[in-house]
């Protein structure tokens, strides 16, 4: 039998609309971000070029609206890879990294692999190429420091990663509790909900709705909800510890500036600390385009702040709800598929020790 | 040629980079990469559920016998946005599964493959919007 690829993640781009944008950032290389939606595929030409500065519509409070259904679904990883030593990809080599990416996500697992051991992506859609996702000319997500890599982690990170894994031995195997799994899979958080929040891989997609006061986003994968304050409170008690940390914003200009700490530490960004703090910016920079920027403050983890920076592209709503643990028949099935695994080998060595 | 080569390489980084799929759990721990299974039957149910999806099918055995089985597939939410809907896929549908058996042994599969009796892959091919087809025609 011939089973389509899934494991890696590849695109089947069929460019539909690219928008080449311009946009200076505060402090930051210009951006250049494009749209691309899949099937049905049709001709068009750049649908926005934001070449000018853009004023987006106020809400009827009087923020800058930035409201609607986004995604940061990318092909451009958080760190540029060691074979790449420029900040960005001409249009031209960016295709073929796309196309590269597609015959590799059309590809065929090998039936009888591990791999293989699963239901194939694009029959279900959560290829990227069926999904709207934001173009990137960026040969990394992190734009500071300038080689496109996280900082060092410091002897504190080094040591507090050493901890973690010796804790996590204590507990036993990943499949003796539920407790030892993984907490996306038990439909807690998914990893990159963040903040920062980075794409999912699949689903990548959010929600922002304003009001008077207050700003929230709704994060598809496994359900978060982030409610900001822009009201000007302060940040509550440090013993408050959340699992998406406690979050605060202010407009400056056309831009939303969101300071998030009060970090459970469960959910570990990159091996972060529960004193990580994270700076998000939202600029909207189109009508169908948000530059999200953030910089994440850990001298416990990494010697310096770092900076990354990935548009958020208008996609189509609603969100389906993704009532996770809900229907999450799958964690059961793990377990009682370890428990079968240890009666074979118990019944494998006591017929070697009846031998 | 050799700015060709130049292009082909970066890309190469581009893709390298890219990394896997983050799956929501481990599949292999659920399903026996050792246990691959041809499953040929009739839907009873299709659950639009996350983290997955499930399909109901029942099986007729050459015995003449109807086992059901439980077959996870992938979250319905990319679907939905492309128009499907529980309408899409009906019971009674006839679909021919590829699929991997539990580590327990019990009547449940990922289903690697999915199959209609015409021989195109669900979703795919015309039997979806983005396919080809229409959205308001059943898969059936």
């Amino acid at each position: 039998m011939k089973h389509r690829c899934l494991v890696p993640i590849g695109v089947l781009a069929i460019p539909i609309a690219i928008a080449w944008l311009g946009v200076p950032v505060a402090g930051q290389a210009p951006s250049t971000a494009a749209a691309t939606k899949a099937a049905p595929a049709k001709a068009s030409t750049a649908k926005s070029t934001a070449t000018k500065a853009y004023t987006p519509p106020r809400t009827p409070d009087g923020q800058p609206d930035i409201q609607g259904f986004w995604t940061n679904s990318t092909y451009t990883p958080l760190e540029r890879p060691n074979n790449v030593t420029k900040e960005f990809y001409t249009p031209d080599e960016l295709e073929v990294a796309i196309k590269q990416a597609a015959d590799r996500e059309t590809a065929q697992t090998e039936p009888g692999t591990t791999a293989d051991v699963h239901y194939d992506f694009t029959q279900f859609g959560l290829d990227r190429s069926q999904s709207t996702f934001a173009k990137n000319l960026r040969t990394s997500l992190i734009t500071n420091p300038e080689n496109g890599k996280l900082p060092p982690v410091t002897p504190e990170g080094q040591k507090r990663a050493a901890e973690r894994a010796a804790a996590r031995k204590t507990q036993g195997g990943q499949y003796d509790a539920v407790e030892n799994m993984p907490i996306g899979s038990r439909c807690i958080i998914m990893a990159g909900a963040g903040p920062p929040m980075m794409n999912a891989g699949y689903n990548s997609n959010y929600q922002i709705v304003q009001g008077p006061g207050y700003v929230m986003i709704l994060t598809e994968m496994i359900h978060d909800v982030r409610v900001i304050p822009v009201d000007g409170r302060p940040q509550p008690h440090s013993n408050v510890r959340q699992w998406v940390g406690t979050s605060r914003g202010r407009w400056d200009g056309n831009t939303l500036i969101v300071e998030t700490t009060n970090f459970n530490g469960k959910n570990a960004f990159r091996g972060a600390s529960e004193n990580m703090k994270v700076i998000e910016r939202f600029t909207r920079v189109a009508d169908d385009v948000i530059t999200y920027q953030f910089t994440v403050e850990d001298d416990a983890t990494w010697a310096r702040p770092w900076t990354a920076e990935m548009p958020m592209q208008k996609t189509e709503g609603p969100i389906f709800e993704f009532a996770c643990h809900e229907s999450n028949y799958g964690i059961a099935n793990i377990l009682a598929g370890a428990r079968a695994d240890e009666k074979r080998a118990a019944e494998e060595a006591a017929k070697k020790g009846a031998k | 040629m050799r700015t060709k080569l130049a292009v082909v390489m970066t890309a190469g980084g581009l893709l390298l980079a890219a990394g896997p799929v983050r799956a929501h759990h481990a599949f292999a721990a659920e399903f026996d990469v050792n246990k691959p299974i041809k499953l040929q039957g009739t839907l009873t149910k299709w659950e639009m559920v996350n983290p997955h999806s499930w399909f109901h099918i029942d099986v007729k055995g050459p015995d003449g016998k109807v086992n059901s089985w439980l077959v996870e597939g992938g979250s319905p939410n990319q679907l939905i946005r492309m128009g499907v809907t529980k309408n899409t896929v009906l019971a009674g549908t006839e679909l021919t599964i590829e699929a991997y058996q539990s580590k327990d042994g019990n009547n449940k599969a990922v289903g690697r493959n999915f199959v209609l009796a015409d021989g195109k892959r669900l979703f795919l091919g015309g039997s979806a919007p983005g396919g080809g087809g229409d959205s308001n025609s059943p898969a059936k």
